[in-house]
């Protein structure tokens, strides 16, 4: 085993350089051979990290802790699903999860069916197989994932408790795919440089890449709030810890790219933008993973000190500087015939607000990342940049996008006249200001909550009146009953009504984080058994303190009652877990989840005389964000799933086809 | 072009009222990071600053009143600088003697550290670690590094 899975990594390696160089060689001399022989190394490269990553999990299946990973990240008695799931509990194997997404990603557009024929392909492979080399040389020769011990442990470390939940399985999947991804427009746009072909066919291709990474990206962040709610104990989803923020930049910029590419379809502008927005979001993932495994700031997701972030900080900056390279040399190319701006008042300027705010946001982000390294390269104190400072600067400008997103979708495309405005936002203004006076009269007096949901207010209806024109219209024409046209209409324009959903979803997802952010309760209390603390609606009695055991864990728990206005919700458990191989105990948070609120309760401490000391929190509106979540899944899956898209992809047939 | 001109001059605003946002903010939402001798010696400087600072836990001097929920101890550093700590809030998993407590508050006159938060930081991070091993020292010289979360 041990053999076979360095065989496969170091044959893995071997054959990504036997593919660029063939690669290269095909494209310069123009013999289709050498190109497809390439194609094949790509196939192969993907087989052997497949087969590295199978024999990891077989590894960590079986428990063999004679190899340093495999005892470093589990123990026996763990359920076989974390078991396996410790393949990316730890840097090399997170790794070579990281490249075998890689290489699953290069293959398919290598022998993707769309992209037959098309010259860019040997260019994107060649790009990508540049990534995988970086990876395979990391893993080959800096994180080795087989490495073996030179006794055998008669049982493993185990897994960290907090990673012992079912958010562990799914967030790093997601957020390694979505950052993966990001690799991939990168190397289409590179390649559509290189060749200098300025058509928007790549554009096509890419955005649909843009979209999947995206939603993978969005999932990612979603389900590691999720877990963090539910594992942490501290009743919050997001703590602007400097891998989440990782994450969350590479997020925002491809957000942008995703619609000022619009733009570029529609008018040809902006392509310089586009193109270095790509970069950007590409260089951020690469930067967020140096962050993540250098350990120069530190954080919860941190992995164990190592000299890893280097590697990924020096491809970061040779990456860049050949973007940026190419980008410069093709700049000429992509300065004409460039469209303008013909009024202000237009979906195109609309779209470039929404840029800038997104592109802002990802730089505040950045400043506050960062600053923190800045501020002692510069004048030698630490300082520390909290939750405050991303608040105060990202509520504004979350504000600005929900505004901007609530007013784009009755703006016209060109210019919008005066007579066009007042019919299309007299009656969504009225509303949503009848909305915030009704606000302010029911009690809720916060200022961002009435105007944040103010202007939410203002997207649902502008949103609302989009669908039903479009239906109306449709109507009109072939007299269908309203679902039929609703559902034609949608599936005729599945990138327009997809948007419209996620963007239904987004607004979701900011009522929660409004809701929850400024209107939380929290209360601390030390109760005798037979007591109860009162916080808003809920009495909560605490009846008893026992304990169980679980395997080699000892589980402390409290039966709590509880009671809403009078009327009984049932017992709930919150409980501390005790763990056999791990010193640190961990909260096990008891929740009862409303679409109004959650009532959030943690077990503290307790004395031995009985008392217990708990947390009670009541976070209103948390599960819209999640309803929010599903809505944008659905939404991005609707505007990129195989519908009528496909046929009217345009088969390629541009500039210099030589091989492909 | 003069649209074109004046539409960029809108983005420059936009982009220049998010600088000006950041630039405002900074200083109001960011704090200090010190060494425990630093502040026990210049407590005086740091009045007005957010603090971020750590140090050894002492196991004996936690006085742990559940009736209030205020948490008292003593954090100390490897010269034996010494920082009377008062908390309004539950005591962490995990609480005791040589565990790194990392504290974020503010500093009273009367030399006591008044702390929004704290949490303890473990020698290992991801790794489990087997007890056994377990070396005393090992806290020590990962208390120049700079705190990270671990449990509240």
């Amino acid at each position: 085993m041990y053999l076979l899975g360095n065989a496969a990594i170091y044959l893995g390696l071997a054959m990504a350089v036997y593919s660029l160089v063939i690669l290269m060689a095909g494209i310069k001399t123009k013999q289709q051979r050498l190109v497809n022989s390439g194609k094949g190394g790509v196939l192969a490269v993907f087989i052997c990290t497949a087969v590295a990553a199978a024999v990891l999990l077989y590894l960590l299946g079986t428990s063999q802790f004679v190899y340093e990973y495999v005892n470093n990240y589990t123990s026996s008695e763990l359920p076989m699903g974390y078991k396996l799931a410790a393949l990316w509990a730890g840097n090399s194997g997170s790794l070579l999860l990281w490249t075998f997404f890689l290489t699953m990603y290069t293959a398919m557009i290598a022998y993707s069916r769309k992209m037959k024929g098309n010259p860019m392909v040997p260019y994107i492979s060649a790009i990508l197989l540049v990534n995988t080399i970086f990876f395979y040389i990391v893993l080959g020769f800096v994180a080795q994932p087989f490495t073996m011990l030179d006794y055998v442990p008669a049982e493993g470390r185990g897994l960290n408790p907090m990673l012992q939940n079912p958010g562990m399985i799914v967030h790093p999947v997601t957020l390694y795919l979505g950052y993966v991804g990001l690799a991939v427009p990168f190397a289409f746009a590179m390649a559509a440089l290189i060749l200098k072909n300025m058509d928007d066919f790549w554009i096509k291709m890419t955005r649909r890449w843009t979209i999947i990474a995206w939603l993978f990206l969005t999932l990612g962040n979603i389900l590691g709030g999720q877990w963090a709610y539910v594992e942490l104990g501290w009743g919050g989803y997001w703590a602007w810890d400097p891998v989440e923020n990782a994450s969350f930049m590479p997020w925002l910029t491809a957000t942008a790219f995703l619609h000022s590419v619009m733009i570029q379809e529609r008018k040809n502008m902006l392509k310089v933008w586009n193109i270095s927005l790509i970069i950007l979001s590409y260089a951020l993932t690469l930067f967020g993973t140096f962050l993540v495994r250098s350990g120069v700031l530190t954080s919860v997701h941190a992995f164990a000190d190592s000299n890893l972030g280097m590697y990924f900080l020096i491809f970061m900056g040779i990456a860049v500087v050949g973007a940026l390279y190419v980008l410069m040399s093709r700049y000429h190319l992509l300065k004409r015939s460039a469209g303008e701006f013909t009024s202000f008042v237009s979906k195109e300027s609309s779209f470039l607000i929404n840029n800038l705010l997104l592109v802002g946001s990802a730089f505040a982000v950045f400043w506050g990342t960062i600053f923190p390294l800045v501020s002692e390269a510069v004048r030698g104190t630490k300082v520390t940049v909290g939750i405050p400072f991303f608040n105060t600067v990202q509520a504004p400008i979350l504000l600005g996008m929900m505004f901007v997103m609530a007013v784009c979708p009755l703006l016209a495309w060109q210019r919008s006249s005066a007579k066009n405005l007042k019919k299309n936002f007299l009656l969504p203004s009225i509303l949503s200001l009848a909305g915030m006076t009704l606000m302010v009269t029911l009690g809720i007096q916060k200022a961002w909550a009435v105007i944040g949901y103010g202007v939410i207010i203002f997207l649902f209806i502008t949103h609302y009146f989009e669908f039903y024109r479009g239906v109306k219209a449709r109507r009109k024409m072939t007299k269908e009953r309203i679902p039929t046209a609703l559902y034609k209409l949608m599936t005729k324009n599945r990138r327009r009504y997809g948007g419209y959903i996620v963007h239904i979803g987004i607004a979701f997802i900011a009522m929660g984080i409004i809701g929850s952010q400024n209107y939380d309760v929290e209360t601390m209390k030390t109760l005798k058994p037979g007591e109860s603390v009162d916080i808003e609606d809920y009495r909560i009695t605490y009846e008893r303190l026992d304990q169980r055991s679980e395997g080699i864990n000892d589980i402390v728990y409290a039966d709590l009652t509880v009671f809403k206005n009078g009327e009984r919700l049932g017992v709930f458990q919150p409980e501390k877990i005790f763990y056999g191989n791990w010193d640190q105990p961990s909260s096990e948070v008891a929740l009862q989840t409303s679409i109004a609120e959650d009532l959030y309760m943690v077990l503290s401490t307790w004395e031995e005389n009985g008392t217990a000391t708990f947390i009670i929190k009541i976070n209103p509106m948390i599960s819209w964000l999640w309803i929010g979540s599903v809505m944008v899944v659905i939404g991005s899956l609707f505007a990129i799933w195989n519908g009528r898209y496909q046929n009217i992809t345009p088969k390629y047939t541009g500039v210099m086809k030589e091989v492909a | 072009m003069k649209k074109n001109t004046l539409v960029m001059i809108g983005g420059f605003a936009i982009a220049g009222a998010i600088l000006l946002l950041l630039l405002a903010a900074t200083p109001a939402s960011s704090g200090v990071e010190l060494k425990l001798k630093e502040l026990v010696e210049n407590g005086e400087k740091y009045r007005e600053n957010y603090i971020t600072v750590e140090g050894l836990l002492i196991e004996e001097s936690i006085k742990w009143n559940a009736d209030e929920i205020l948490l008292e101890f003593e954090v100390q550093d490897e010269e034996g600088n010494r920082l009377r700590v008062s908390h309004q809030g539950v005591r962490p998993d995990n609480f005791s003697e040589g565990v790194i407590a990392i504290l974020q508050g503010f500093i009273q006159e009367d030399g006591t550290f008044e702390a929004e938060t704290v949490k303890t930081r473990c020698p290992s991070k991801y790794e489990g670690e087997d007890m056994e091993n377990y070396d005393p020292e090992f806290h020590k010289d990962k208390l120049d590094k700079s705190p990270e979360e671990g449990t509240d």
